[in-house]
């Protein structure tokens, strides 16, 4: 798994919530490294983040539960944690699990962020 | 037949042991990737049987430090079977308090497993924890749909 923190677009545009981009296979074994990144993002004071997983491969119980006690922290600040997926596989888990209606879910991160796509990074 | 019993026999049977280390579950999710396909599963089927070998492995709980994971992976027709158990340190099964009904697993983890494979189960016997599955080639359901 890779963690990073979502680059800047360039230009002027400016995130208005953190974004943490994660790809490869979330599993047991990185589910750790997870945890420990976005509660270094929560514990910066961000009540509303977005985890970018448009280039993770893989998502099993465990770090799904990583994920699901982030968006419970940040319900709790009155924020919300979105989710960016393409992955088929991804949100099959999502939908198996009942989940894919607690997180808002979304297929671009404009979509989300409210930026023109050629300034998106990848 | 005799005596109303028919025996079935694996085609092939593949043993893997590994050191409990969450970092090694990885090779569990690549047999099973290999006997899906020898067992003639389709793409998503194949995905499918990764994921629920994951659960199987995270189904066993927190996994003690010496700890290794026995697995056997098998099957019969169209039918993969997949077992797995913790072995202690020195080879022996993990000593569970009691010969009663396992700690129950994560409910997405049991969630997982009843949607992605045909049957599953764990037992604790002779202090021994396992974790079994099967599931079947062709037979991809789809119950979160509703």
């Amino acid at each position: 798994m890779e963690l990073k923190d979502e680059p800047s677009p360039g230009g002027n545009v400016v995130f208005p919530m953190p974004v943490v981009a994660v790809a490869g296979e979330l599993d047991l074994a990185v589910a750790p490294s997870l945890h420990q990144r976005l509660d270094l993002v929560l514990s910066s004071g961000a009540t509303t983040i977005a985890v970018d997983l448009r280039e993770a491969t893989f998502l099993d119980s465990v770090a799904l539960g990583v994920l699901l006690s982030a968006l419970d922290r940040c319900r709790q600040r009155g924020g919300d944690l979105h989710l960016v997926v393409t992955e088929p596989r991804i949100l099959k888990v999502l939908e198996i699990t009942g989940l894919a209606k607690a997180f808002p879910v979304h297929a671009r991160l404009d979509d989300l962020l409210g930026v023109p796509a050629e300034g998106m990074p990848r | 037949m005799i005596g109303g019993t028919v025996q079935t026999v694996a085609r092939e049977v593949i043993e893997l042991s590994f050191p409990a280390s969450e970092d090694l579950v990885v090779l569990a999710r690549f047999t099973a990737a290999t006997v899906a396909v020898r067992a003639g599963f389709d793409v998503e089927e194949i995905e499918d049987l990764r994921l629920a070998v994951d659960e199987l492995c995270v189904s066993l709980g927190p996994i003690g430090e010496g700890a290794s994971v026995k697995m056997t992976f098998g099957w019969v027709d169209d039918t993969v079977t997949v077992a797995c158990t913790l072995e202690e340190p020195g080879g022996g099964p993990r000593r569970h308090p009691a010969d009663t009904a396992p700690a129950p697993a994560s409910d997405l983890s049991e969630q997982l497993l009843a949607a992605l494979v045909d049957d599953h189960g764990r037992e604790v016997r002779h202090g021994r924890l396992s974790a079994w599955m099967t599931k079947r080639r062709g037979s991809a359901r789809e119950p979160w749909n509703g």
